[in-house]
């Protein structure tokens, strides 16, 4: 065998990542700078890391156009992996202009949040590109750990601590569970590779385990109940970019790979599977839509209701077609523009005390509509499209994933989603309800001057959540175009 | 003949290590008592013409395992001392449910059939799975990597002071 005859160009997104985390995280050790050039250089290196993450996603738009290749089946370069590598790209360079003012206030460890938030991207790109069980793990590991660092990475501050810590605690429980899903998978039939455990699985006890514990080890990466439990505290206590972040990068990324994973396990129908995960859905939008009905805090608030939305982004799963896969990819792309919107103004709205919870309470949004009218209407643009409300992307995301789940005989799943549409509107009405008719009061609070780059972030995400939408015919097609080119 | 009498051995000698282990009153020696039972069993591992896995054995356990044990100890303040007891009133109790897990273990080994297979191990075991890494596996081998670079940084951060 010879590496230069290798594909290298499948893994051309991945190595340029990896390659910009590692001069970021050298500038640290570079020449001594004073306390005010320091801001200075973080910015320098934000603007590295916008670029390394630019010029990833334009070599994954040039292999757009380019047939599926692999790289030793070890990974799989498809159209699916691609559109999930530009989820990821856009949900981290918009947590990057949301780091841009925001980390400064309490870390001077720049050079580290960024190189830490690349690596959380490359995990993320090879997990997705994954076809292979060893290959799984490892970019599951470096996405995890990534994100473990990251989301205690305000140490002025217990919270970030503890949510750091209970994340990492059921994190590595999770990563068991994986572990051990997969060892039984290759005791079942000698192989790591997906293909050959579609091709050699008995079909048994064992391939029925492994398949399950590798299920729930993913359903905790993406937050379904009821292995949720970290979630709401590990959200809120996360600077809010590495928030924004990862609730949906993480979820994209378990999704596409969970996708693959079950795809391989045919010698157990699929059907089989598609129960599960539809009570998984059933039970991950019901709970989280429901415990959010009760959150003061639009951080916690968010935190549950990305709860709810990733069991909406099961049901692409269940029902397991050609549709249902478009109709999520889609949903990936409306949810990352719009949540992080959410959390972008979730940021400016909470208190300049660095050493306590970073958290945006409901009360500090009061009146925002007659202090910031702008900030208070793109607030309510993210609120709108989360809720699902037309002409928003948001809205033609879930039309799109319940149309599939119809599609592949899931009626009752998408009743239900319906159902639960319904009683996420309350609590992400209220948000708009305390910002645009209640009067301020001395609690309302908003972080003045808004930083520019806040402003470029909440901009392009009002653009994306508007556009999405308007253009949720072509684009969604263009995406299934895409999709279809894929082997089923 | 003489093999037997060497794994009866190790074996007796990894026991008492682990006995050593749980029975220590000085936290420390508990320590030192773990590194013996670990390098017992990658005796056995040698015994078992499992080269690969008894290095891999010393390395990880003793090399990497028990020194973040020790050093965990003597981080921590109050645990150094002699009279730093490891058992409480549950002892009784854990005794108990170790000795029906053994119960448990002994009748699993006994209703088992296992599969033995006639091959004798390759001479280069070694040298094949170091060739696998940088052949079938180089994907996930060079992706770990990146995974240590992730595990240094965070390290750091955790190990480095707070400036305010």
């Amino acid at each position: 065998m010879n590496l230069s005859s290798l594909n290298w160009n499948s893994l051309l997104p991945e190595l340029v990542i990896v390659a910009t985390s590692l001069i970021v995280l050298i500038t640290a050790v570079v020449g001594k700078v004073s306390r005010v050039d320091r801001i200075a250089r973080g910015h320098a290196l934000a603007v590295v890391t916008l670029i390394g993450l630019l010029i990833a996603a334009g070599l994954t738009i040039m292999q757009l156009s380019q047939p599926a290749s692999d790289f030793m089946g070890m990974v799989q370069s498809d159209a699916l992996s691609h559109y999930l590598n530009l989820v990821i790209l856009l949900a981290a360079a918009l947590a990057v202009l949301l780091a841009w003012d925001y980390l400064g206030r309490f870390t001077y460890s720049f050079s580290e949040f960024y190189s830490l938030l690349l690596l959380a991207v490359a995990g993320m790109m090879f997990l997705g590109k994954s076809t292979e069980l060893i290959t799984l793990f490892v970019s599951l590991e470096i996405l995890s750990i990534s994100l473990y660092i990251l989301t205690g990475f305000n140490r002025h501050q217990l919270a970030s601590a503890e949510a750091s810590l209970k994340y990492f605690l059921l994190g590595a429980f999770a990563s068991g569970f994986i572990v051990y899903g997969a060892a039984l998978l290759y005791g079942d039939t000698g192989s790591t590779w997906f293909s050959d455990i579609a091709a050699n699985a008995s079909g048994g006890f064992l391939t029925l385990a492994g398949f399950a514990l590798l299920l729930v080890g993913f359903a905790f990466k993406i937050a379904a109940v009821p292995f949720h439990m970290w979630t709401p505290d590990a959200y809120q206590g996360a600077p809010t970019p590495v928030t924004a972040f990862m609730s949906v990068g993480t979820k994209a990324a378990a999704l596409v790979a969970l996708f693959r994973v079950l795809q391989s396990a045919v010698s157990a129908p699929y059907e089989t599977w598609a129960w599960a995960l539809a009570i998984l859905s059933l039970l991950t939008m019901t709970v989280g839509n429901v415990a959010a009905l009760r959150q003061t805090s639009i951080k916690r608030l968010l935190a549950y209701s990305s709860i709810a939305q990733a069991g909406y982004m099961l049901i692409g799963l269940v029902a397991g077609t050609v549709l249902g896969l478009q109709a999520m990819l889609f949903y990936l792309f409306a949810y990352a523009f719009m949540n992080i919107g959410a959390f972008a103004c979730a940021s400016l709205l909470e208190s300049d005390d660095w050493s306590e919870l970073q958290d945006a309470s409901m009360a500090n949004a009061r009146g925002l509509f007659s202090r910031q009218p702008l900030l208070a209407t793109a607030l309510a643009i993210f609120m709108f499209s989360l809720a699902g409300i037309p002409p928003l992307a948001g809205f033609f995301g879930k039309l799109y994933l319940f149309d599939a789940a119809i599609d592949a005989g899931w009626l009752w799943l998408a009743l239900v989603a319906v159902i639960n549409s319904v009683i996420s509107a309350y609590y992400y009405m209220r948000v708009v309800v305390v910002m645009f008719m209640e009067a301020p009061d001395e609690s309302t609070r908003v972080r003045l001057p808004i930083p520019d780059s806040a402003i470029l972030a909440i901009v392009i995400a009002v653009l994306g959540a508007l556009l999405l939408g308007i253009l949720a015919g072509p684009s969604f097609a263009s995406l299934g175009q895409a999709v279809v080119a894929w082997r089923f | 003949m003489a093999l037997q009498a060497i794994f009866l051995l190790v074996s007796a000698f990894t026991l008492l290590m682990a006995l050593g282990a749980v029975l220590a009153r000085n936290l420390f020696h508990a320590a030192l008592f773990l590194v013996g039972a670990f390098f017992g069993v990658s005796v056995l591992y040698f015994l078992l013409e499992a080269e690969f896995l008894a290095i891999a054995q010393i390395i990880i356990y003793i090399g990497a395992i028990a020194t973040l044990i020790v050093f965990a100890i003597m981080l921590s303040r109050g645990m150094m001392g002699p009279e730093a007891g490891q058992h409480n009133r549950y002892a009784p109790f854990a005794a108990l449910a170790l000795f029906f897990l053994f119960l448990l273990v002994a009748w699993l080994f006994n209703i088992a059939r296992f599969e033995y297979s006639e091959q004798a191990v390759a001479p280069d075991a070694i040298a094949q799975i170091g060739r696998a890494f940088v052949t079938t596996y180089v994907v996930p081998f060079e992706v770990a990597s990146i995974l240590l670079v992730v595990a240094l940084i965070g390290a750091i951060m955790l190990a480095r002071e707070r400036t305010s």
